[in-house]
């Protein structure tokens, strides 16, 4: 009792006997459902917001992006990403070269959460920036100098699908030039065929029989 | 306090105890496979027979015996595929349907799908043979029925009103979609021109069905382009009633774009005349 009665920081004395048990129990309670939210594979608790379209399915694989609490990187979205990024309009071939330097202050365009962060707030194609992102680096050629262009909302270029910011293979003036006045239907309809090709000319005996019967995994 | 540092053996009881039923759960998944009759194995060859699997030598220990062990594996994943068919299972990884397994998380599921998906098939597990069968390797099956086996949105359930099943159900006899045949999968897993290590021309199937889903104009260069005209392509693709309805008419939509770029032209076209003229 004397030993209880003496001066102790982390248990107040005036704190009533009820009061600490509740504190303990709430502890308690905290602990066993972050451990139940491991057990369960139920990481999504840990989550600081709605994650992207597409990235929600995984979103309780936190080390899939993150490593420790260390700045995403680039190379974790290429991981996936790389066949979306093949000819990037925006990409390290155009910027690393110097005559582009300026505008990377306004924009990182080459570090990939400068646009694309994840767990906020996401303006479509997992954007978190204001859709008028474009005009940090092209308001005064298209929305001045650009005839064609008078009078069109600075927030519109990527979307209304008219512009894409990593590629324009088939958005670009001179595709659309190029292929403008088609018929709906092209003269020659073509899908690759597939080609496949057969060893055998029959089928031979099935190797395995018996141990479909087992059931052994 | 005095009830929690008065029986410190109960509050070490309380924590072992969780520790055991979280592990518990760990565990739990494990199930042994069940067996199968003498009649599914018979019908399982009967598939097999004809399959180009089995008129390539791909016999049943080819995927159902590990190659190294020569353990016997009643339930083949992606992994046994990947050994023969790299490009499919590797894109197949990166899309919506495969992701979580690159992830080493569980097969997705339908369930956890933010776009609507039949109840029936809210636990089937995404692998390879979710959607293809493997045994009678009939990829006619893998490019439409599977889809429609989960997806039931809007798009997906008017697929069969669409001038594209038309011309699917109208054609032939092989056991996967001809060149002619515009299946779910010729836009959303399409085919790629590719040219074999002999200097063959093929095709390979890109399995990341994410790829030429958005942005759309994407899918209109990948795919819409090889039958329909550009303007056609873009009129349709983003007029988000006929996505849904599936393309059943004509588009009707005007994409400004076009009489930009038609102006441009001719303000171009103009220029040079002048020019001209005054040259």
């Amino acid at each position: 009792m004397k030993r209880r009665s003496s001066r102790n920081l982390f248990w107040p004395q005036k704190l009533k006997p009820k009061l600490k048990s509740v504190i303990v129990l709430a502890l308690i309670m905290l602990l066993l459902s972050i451990s139940t939210a491991f057990a369960l594979e139920q990481k999504q608790i840990f989550l600081p917001g709605e994650t992207s379209e597409g990235h929600h399915l995984f979103e309780a694989s936190c080390a899939s992006c993150h490593e420790g609490f260390k700045q995403v990187s680039n190379e974790t979205c290429n991981r996936c990403h790389e066949a979306e990024l093949e000819n990037d309009l925006h990409g390290a071939k155009k910027f690393r070269d110097p005559r582009w330097a300026e505008f990377r202050e306004k924009v990182d365009v080459l570090t990939c959460t400068a646009c694309h962060n994840e767990h906020v707030h996401m303006f479509g194609r997992g954007v978190h920036l204001q859709p008028d992102l474009c005009m940090a680096c092209h308001e005064e050629l298209t929305l001045t100098q650009l005839k064609s262009h008078e009078g069109f909302a600075p927030d519109g270029c990527w979307t209304a699908g008219c512009h894409n910011y990593h590629e324009h293979d088939t958005i670009s003036t001179g595709f659309l030039r190029q292929n403008m006045g088609q018929p709906a239907m092209l003269p020659v309809q073509q899908l690759p065929e597939r080609v496949v090709e057969t060893e055998l000319e029959a089928a031979p005996e099935p190797n395995l029989q018996k141990e479909f019967l087992g059931g052994k995994s | 306090m005095i009830a929690f540092m008065g029986s410190p053996k109960k509050a070490v009881l309380v924590i072992v105890l969780v520790i055991f039923w979280a592990s518990s759960l760990l565990i739990g998944g494990a199930l042994p496979a069940s067996a199968a009759t003498e009649q599914e194995i018979e019908e399982i060859v009967s598939l097999w027979q004809p399959s180009v699997h089995a008129l390539n030598d791909v016999n049943c220990a080819s995927c159902h015996q590990n190659n190294e062990s020569n353990e016997f594996v009643a339930n083949p994943d992606h992994e046994s595929c990947l050994s023969c068919h790299e490009q499919p299972v590797e894109t197949f990884l990166l899309g919506k349907h495969g992701i979580r397994l690159l992830e080493g998380e569980s097969p997705l599921t339908p369930k956890i799908a933010q776009i609507p998906m039949k109840r029936d098939a809210f636990d089937q597990q995404m692998n390879c043979n979710a959607c293809h069968n493997v045994h009678s390797v009939n990829t006619m099956q893998a490019a439409v029925d599977s889809c429609l086996t989960c997806h039931n949105d809007t798009h997906s359930l008017n697929y069969e009103n669409s001038k594209h099943a038309q011309a699917v159900f109208a054609s032939q006899p092989l056991p996967r979609p001809g060149s002619a045949s515009v299946t779910c999968a010729t836009c959303h897993l399409p085919r790629v021109a590719h040219k074999s290590a002999d200097g063959i021309p093929t095709a390979k199937v890109n399995h990341n069905n994410t790829y030429t889903l958005k942005p759309r104009d994407r899918m209109v260069g990948e795919v819409c382009m090889n039958c329909h005209g550009v303007e056609y392509s873009y009129n349709s693709i983003f007029d988000d009633e006929l996505v849904e309805a599936n393309f059943d008419r004509p588009p009707t939509l005007n994409h400004q774009t076009f009489d930009l770029m038609r102006a441009a032209e001719e303000r171009r076209v103009g220029n040079a005349s002048v020019s001209e003229g005054a040259g």
